[in-house]
């Protein structure tokens, strides 16, 4: 199949004394999406951290387009301007608006032109329907409308894959739908997606695969419809019947 | 050294006439009438909006001026002082007031304690915690200030610096080693008042400074 | 007597003070910024230095630093042999330190989740600096930076101490030549309030302003 952007083998991570991932092989191919799920402390927050290079394993490898990324010097921020990412604390630069946050990367990393960057910006606030929102502040806008000023920060950069870590966790419903709205419309453009989410009507829509994080392991993983149906660990079957009781 | 200690001297009663004035006017100024309330708060302008320098020169010349009475540099500098500190350390007060008067003057009232009780009781022993650590700065502040006790000739240690540097043609190694002691003395006492409040910080023990 | 003539002697006492206090902070802006990001960044374990700098200069009186530059240095450094200087460069350097402690406390208020968000764009720890936090740190730091000048305005006083011609001097050379020993100081004290004021005052609402708009704390 298509190529290999994103991958990781036997990736462990320490804080302390605390073994938060403890073994971890992944990979992700080009255009396709993957969802992780998983109880609260299971390590998918840091998981993604450190797929996204925001911080170092402890001990594994990870391989971004075959590369092994902390083995063979490369320039890391080079590697890191290719991975989007969004958070799910707010993260805009406060003091630029939404038009700024944008352009920000593309000017000081890709080292474009203003005029270019702008258009970059611009062309990526509207795939997130919020043209007309560009010349706000981060504070005149919802907590939805800031995620989606993330999202198309992340997308200026014209990265190989994005990385979501929970987008819509500390959103009201409705503002989780817009933002979710505009994540689907990525994943059916082919955008290569790493999404940590809990929605799982877009991981049924869109998903290729999900993983089920448990303990800073990947204890199971398969085709959407199978691993939502027929979850065949017992962590994954309790977890999955009290997100979808919960609700 | 007579010098070092005439400023040590002079931080002190600063601080202790500060420390009154202080406490009283930031009570005037969050339980006073409104009278009151101006009055303090054109005190407070005056001491923090004006150089201690011009507030020296002001009280050591205009109050024999004004009333016929003589004092001396000595006492007009330790009065000043004292003003000046107050200004200052009413902010501290008033802040430290207010933050424990929220929460719990409504706890002290359902137990049935009368206004005086309260501020006994409760508001004080925990605003004067609170108000430590800055008055550990207003103490620094002050301390490195009382070299503006010079103006009045009062023989405190940058006076004296001064004297011993004209007279033995040294100024350099004068002044350094002036410097020496000030910079010792200030980072003592604040060792010691750091240590001070992580004693103090047990909570339900009274404070008394 | 204290007249309208001696009211508009002692003005010109102004312009140097205004000169001491703007110049010192100058000095102090172009001294505080480095210090601070030497002391972030403690590049080749630099931050030593600066902690040394700032407790040193917490630590001794702006007046014997005054003393020390004009008549313990003007020997080795000529510029010294002017009270002027030395004043303005003592209150600068001192200055320095105080504000490299004002930058230090609003970069550190910008927080992880903005140095993270640099990063993920890929930006090196500079960039992230320059173009993320410093100008969040910038607004955050504008009351405390107000606050500053302030107490520079005041303290330029202590150049009177060695005989630089500005407000404090001026008040003193009325108060010998007219006897009057009430008005002179007085007058002074208001306008030093006069000025330290709206400084001040204007910074923290700017500062409250900026805060608001951009949803800083
Ligand atoms: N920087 C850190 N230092 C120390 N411990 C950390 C750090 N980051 C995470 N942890 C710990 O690692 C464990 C996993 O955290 P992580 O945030 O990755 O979980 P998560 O699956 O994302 O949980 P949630 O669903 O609550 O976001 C937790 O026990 C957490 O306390
Ligand atoms: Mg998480």
């Amino acid at each position: 199949m298509g190529e290999v952007v994103l991958a990781c083998e036997g990736l462990k991570k320490r804080y302390g004394g605390l073994w938060v991932l403890k073994g971890i092989d992944f990979e992700i191919e080009k255009g396709q999406t993957k969802v992780i799920i998983g109880p609260s402390g299971s390590g998918k927050s840091t998981f993604l951290r450190l797929m996204g290079l925001l911080e170092p394993p402890t001990e594994g490898k990870i391989y971004f387009e075959g590369k092994d990324v902390y083995g063979s010097g490369l320039d890391l921020n080079m590697i890191r301007a290719k991975i989007g990412f969004v958070f799910q604390e707010p993260s805009l630069f406060r003091h630029l608006t939404a038009l700024g946050n944008v352009k920000l990367g593309p000017k000081v990393v890709l080292k474009m032109k203003d005029d270019e960057a702008e258009r970059k910006a611009l062309e990526a606030l509207k795939t997130v329907r919020l043209e007309e929102w560009s010349h706000h502040y981060p504070a005149q806008l919802s907590g939805g409308q800031q995620q989606r000023v993330g999202i198309a920060r992340a997308l200026a950069m014209d990265p190989d894959i994005i990385l979501f870590d929970e987008p819509t966790a500390s959103l009201d419903i409705e503002l989780t739908w817009e933002v979710i709205d505009v994540m689907k419309d990525l994943a059916r453009r082919g955008v290569t997606m790493l999404v940590v989410t809990h929605e799982l009507g877009f991981a049924k829509e869109v998903a290729d695969e999900i993983l089920f994080m448990d303990d800073g392991r990947i204890i199971e993983s398969g085709p959407p419809e199978e691993l939502l149906k027929n979850p065949k660990t017992p962590r994954a079957r309790e977890f999955l019947r009290r997100l979808i009781g919960g609700v | 050294m007579e010098g070092f200690l005439t400023t040590v001297e002079m931080t002190f009663l600063g601080l202790a006439g500060g420390f009154a004035l202080g406490i009283l006017s930031a009570l005037g100024d969050v339980y006073g009438t409104k009278l009151m309330k101006v009055v303090i708060a054109g005190y407070v302008e005056f001491f923090r909006g004006s150089p201690l320098i011009v507030q020296l020169l002001f009280f050591y010349f205009s109050i024999p001026a004004l009333t016929g009475l003589n004092w001396d540099a000595f006492t007009a500098g330790a009065v000043t002082l004292m003003l000046n500190s107050g200004a200052y350390q009413k902010g501290y007060f008033k802040g430290a007031i207010e933050a424990v008067f929220k929460d719990q003057l409504m706890a002290a009232k359902s137990l049935g304690m009368t206004f005086r009780q309260t501020l006994r009781y409760v508001v004080l022993p925990q605003a004067l915690r609170i108000v430590i650590p800055p008055w550990t700065n207003e103490y620094i502040s002050l301390g490195l200030s009382t070299s503006a006790l010079i103006v009045l000739g009062i023989r405190e240690l940058t006076n004296i610096s001064k004297s011993i540097a004209a007279q033995t043609f040294r100024p350099l190694e004068v002044y350094l080693f002036a410097s020496a002691i000030y910079f010792i003395w200030i980072t003592v006492s604040m060792k010691i008042f750091d240590w001070i409040y992580e004693k103090v910080k047990i909570p339900g023990l009274e404070v008394n400074i | 007597m204290f007249t309208l003539e001696n009211f508009l002697f002692l003005l010109q006492g102004v312009p140097n003070t205004l000169a001491i206090s703007f110049l010192s902070f100058a000095l102090g802006f172009a001294l505080g910024i480095p210090t601070a990001i030497v002391k972030q960044f403690s590049p080749y374990g630099l931050g030593y230095v600066a902690d040394a700098y700032i407790s040193i200069m917490r630590g001794i009186p702006v007046l014997v630093i005054m003393l020390l530059f004009h008549f313990g240095m003007a020997g080795i450094i000529p510029m010294f042999k002017s009270a002027f200087l030395s004043a303005t460069f003592a209150l600068g350097l001192r200055s320095g330190a105080f504000q490299s402690q004002i930058f230090r406390g609003a970069i550190n208020s910008v927080g992880r989740q903005q140095m993270m968000a640099a990063t993920s764009l890929g930006m090196n720890r500079w960039q992230a600096f320059r173009y993320v936090i410093l100008p969040q740190a910038f607004i955050v730091a504008l009351p405390g930076l107000g606050s500053e000048i302030a107490l520079l305005i005041k303290d330029s006083s202590y150049a009177f101490v060695l005989g630089v011609l500005e407000l404090t001097k001026y008040s003193d050379i009325v108060r010998k030549a007219t006897r009057s020993f009430l008005y002179p100081y007085l007058i002074a004290a208001i306008l030093y309030i006069l000025i330290t004021f709206p400084v001040a005052n204007y910074l923290d609402r700017l500062g409250s302003r900026l805060k608001t708009k951009y949803g800083l704390r």
